[in-house]
């Protein structure tokens, strides 16, 4: 493993990324600082800068407008990062599948910039924020 | 005025109408010509006088429609006026943004989606489409589809848009602070442009687009019993009372009544949500002005409300639970008292919060005065929920226009004259209070029987659907033809009018205080279906973290001006 992965797994610091949601999955991931789950315990901290993550929490369905916004601060972040798709619309557009103004999945669109990306997948509408512990886990255990 | 006076009132103006209908009591069509609409608009605005709700374009076979919704607060009344435009090829509307400011975006919308023109409106910009969005492609006409489709990708990079020549003048004499898309803080994009003197904001600009997911659109596909599922999708934090008001719209339409059962389990639902909401706009406005111990404790106290919501309805969001005719699930009786209990506990700790909160002098220092929304401005701009009632409107649909169990429980509705983000946060956390006494009450008095009538066919027809959301009045309009799918569905979350009000509370105030000012609404984005971006002109003077930082120091100034509390709080 080279010195970057490893570092990787580390403290994540993560970047929160809304590409269209409905605002819950955003929620929950606030939720996750919160006393009740307070992940920065483990040391993963939300950022202001994409340039400061590690890994870019991604929500919603990447509407047409969001995109191109979304590859933007994919290209700010270093490499190598992990992108979580967090819910069911990130994952695979979920109920608002072939809407007119949908562009998503949101792995279709990062992978538009970089196909070599990490990417890791938290469903459920919204997943848990227990859940979503266990995806970064899972992720980072699978690098 | 009563009912038959209402009535009288609105027939002074028959000569300009073709047609006055009242399917329901308290549902009113007025049907005129398309070059009587100002007139008329303005004669329901300004005389009688109503407060506007939202237009809805629709594209009818042979013509097009632009329906505008009034509500009559004191009867709980819907008045809709419905113009008729027949010219398809070149249909054109005289705009009523001049005199109604609350209509601007939603005539954008409209315009951005069926391609209705609307004379001398002052900024028509696109609003809710995405900046790479062909023109001349309408996505809610209904031979449009394919279309959309063939254009698809095509991209720029460019936002031509963002800005109308005529404001763009005005705003490059001056500098602009950018805020957003993406910033650190909020869970959503946004964008506001603010042109500054000094300190002081003389002009604010707003672009969405970035959260429209087409709910509209995708709801004309789905059928009836699908939609509630959708709809509670608008938002997240309002996924109780969006599928509410559109299954109450059905039940309108259909004349179905729930069984009691329902209407008590709807309330208990709705109320949880309002609490779980309230609370966390107080963390995050604790946040805004760097009380992180507000923003923690709040959310704290949030978290028992979530697992009660999972218990009764299997998610701690996006309930599902309602459907045409009553609810999905029940409420198990085993599970009463352990509500009744728990809601105990958290009255005794939401009621340590509201005092910690409402007396404390720096909050108080840091908070009155701020983003002052006048009444007159909160007339115009339509605002609803508690922006509405932190400025002195005494509106509640709850009460007025009053909906499943409420008028059956004992709970008063909170308002405050000031209109500032204090007078804001006293609503919010009173009205918490009421909540859990409505819940306590509901509870209690849950009637036994079933929980849903069987409904078989929705018939043609069109019904108004309307829920006290935690940040306002939604609004849900339904259109059946007979078949199995709505033809129509227009969906106004009340963040769509309290958003636009900004333009009024924010110009005059210091930067400093601008991050509350916004944040004092419970902006929701993914109701109002749109967000923001910068578009790189105009220099950027500070990040949203400097914004917040000069926030926080503002605080941190007026503590140590004031001093220490004298009182010490305990966690009970």
């Amino acid at each position: 493993m080279s010195w970057k992965m490893w570092s990787l797994k580390k403290s994540p610091w993560v970047f929160h990324v809304n590409a269209g949601a409905c605002n819950n999955c955003d929620i929950e991931i606030v939720n996750l600082l919160t006393p009740k789950f307070d992940v920065e315990r483990f040391g993963i901290k939300l950022v202001g800068s994409p340039r400061h993550a590690d890994a870019l929490l991604v929500t919603g369905v990447g509407t047409r407008q969001a995109v191109v916004r979304l590859r933007e601060v994919y290209r700010q972040i270093p490499k190598p990062c992990v992108v979580f798709c967090i819910g069911a619309c990130a994952c695979g557009t979920g109920i608002f599948e072939g809407g007119y103004h949908v562009a998503g999945p949101i792995d279709k669109i990062i992978k538009e910039v970089d196909p070599n990306a990490i990417i890791a997948y938290v469903p459920g509408c919204p997943p848990k924020p227990e859940a979503m512990i266990s995806g970064v886990v899972k992720a980072l255990s699978a690098i | 005025m009563n009912q038959q006076e209402l009535i009288d009132k609105l027939t002074e103006i028959k000569d300009k109408l073709t047609d006055i209908q009242q399917p329901l009591d308290d549902r009113i069509f007025l049907l005129c010509e398309v070059e009587n609409a100002y007139a008329v608009n303005k004669f329901l605005f300004e005389d009688v006088p109503l407060r506007f709700v939202i237009a809805t374009g629709i594209d009818a076979e042979h013509c097009f429609e632009v329906l505008y919704h009034y509500a009559y607060d004191q009867l709980g009344f819907v008045i809709t006026l419905k113009a008729f435009i027949h010219d398809r090829e070149n249909p054109v509307i005289e705009s009523i943004a001049p005199f109604l400011p609350a209509a601007e975006w939603i005539e954008r919308e409209i315009h951005d989606l069926l391609g209705i023109d609307f004379k001398n409106h002052p900024d028509m910009r696109r609003l809710i489409l995405s900046d790479d969005w062909p023109e001349g492609v309408y996505p809610l006409r209904k031979k449009m589809a394919g279309e959309i489709a063939k254009q698809w990708p095509c991209e720029t990079s460019v936002c031509p848009t963002t800005e109308s020549p005529a404001r763009r003048t005005v705003q490059l004499s001056k500098p602009i602070l950018a805020v957003g898309p993406f910033h650190p803080l909020q869970e959503e994009m946004e964008f506001f442009q603010l042109s500054v003197d000094g300190e002081i904001v003389t002009d604010i600009d707003m672009r969405i687009s970035y959260n429209h997911r087409g709910i509209e659109g995708i709801s004309e596909t789905l059928q009836f019993d699908q939609v509630p599922f959708l709809v509670s999708r608008v938002c997240g934090i309002c996924s109780a009372s969006h599928p509410l008001a559109y299954v109450q719209a059905v039940e309108d339409m259909a004349g179905v009544t729930p069984p009691e059962r329902a209407l008590y389990v709807r309330v208990i639902i709705n109320e949880f949500e309002r609490i779980h909401s309230h609370l966390l706009w107080v963390g995050l406005a604790g946040h805004f002005i760097g009380y992180d111990t507000v923003f923690m404790w709040a959310w704290k106290y949030r978290e028992p409300v979530l697992d009660l919501l999972e218990e009764i309805t299997g998610n701690r969001n996006n309930y599902g639970n309602v459907k045409v005719g009553g609810c999905r699930e029940d409420i198990p009786d085993e599970t009463v008292p352990k509500i009744l209990q728990e809601i105990d506990k958290l009255e005794k700790k939401i009621e340590m919060l509201t005092k910690a909160v409402l007396d404390d002098p720096i909050i108080h220092a840091r908070l009155k005065g701020v983003g002052v929304l006048s009444k007159e401005d909160a007339i115009k701009y339509a605002v609803a929920g508690p922006t509405a009632r932190g400025s002195g409107i005494d509106i509640d649909v709850r009460r007025d226009d009053t909906y499943a169990a409420y008028a059956d429980l004992d709970w008063k509705v909170i308002t405050q004259p000031e209109g500032d983000v204090f007078a804001k946060a006293v609503v919010r956390l009173l009205e918490v209070l009421e909540a859990v006494k409505i819940i306590r009450q509901a509870v209690k008095k849950l009637p036994k029987g079933p929980i849903a009538v069987e409904v078989k066919e929705i018939p043609p027809g069109e019904g108004c659907g309307r829920a006290e959301a935690p940040r306002g009045e939604t609004f849900h309009y339904v259109r059946s033809d007979g078949g199995n799918r709505p033809v129509r569905h227009k969906i106004r979350a009340p963040s769509y009018v309290n958003v636009p009000s900004f333009r009024a509370s924010c110009i005059g105030e210091h930067i400093s205080d601008v991050t509350i000012t916004l944040a004092a609404v419970d902006p929701c984005y993914s109701c109002t279906e749109r967000l923001a971006i910068v578009d790189g002109r105009g220099s950027i003077l500070h990040g949203y973290e400097e914004l917040h930082r000069l926030s926080c120091e503002k605080t941190a100034q007026l503590k140590k001006e004031i001093g220490p509390p004298e009182w010490k709080l305990e966690d009970s």
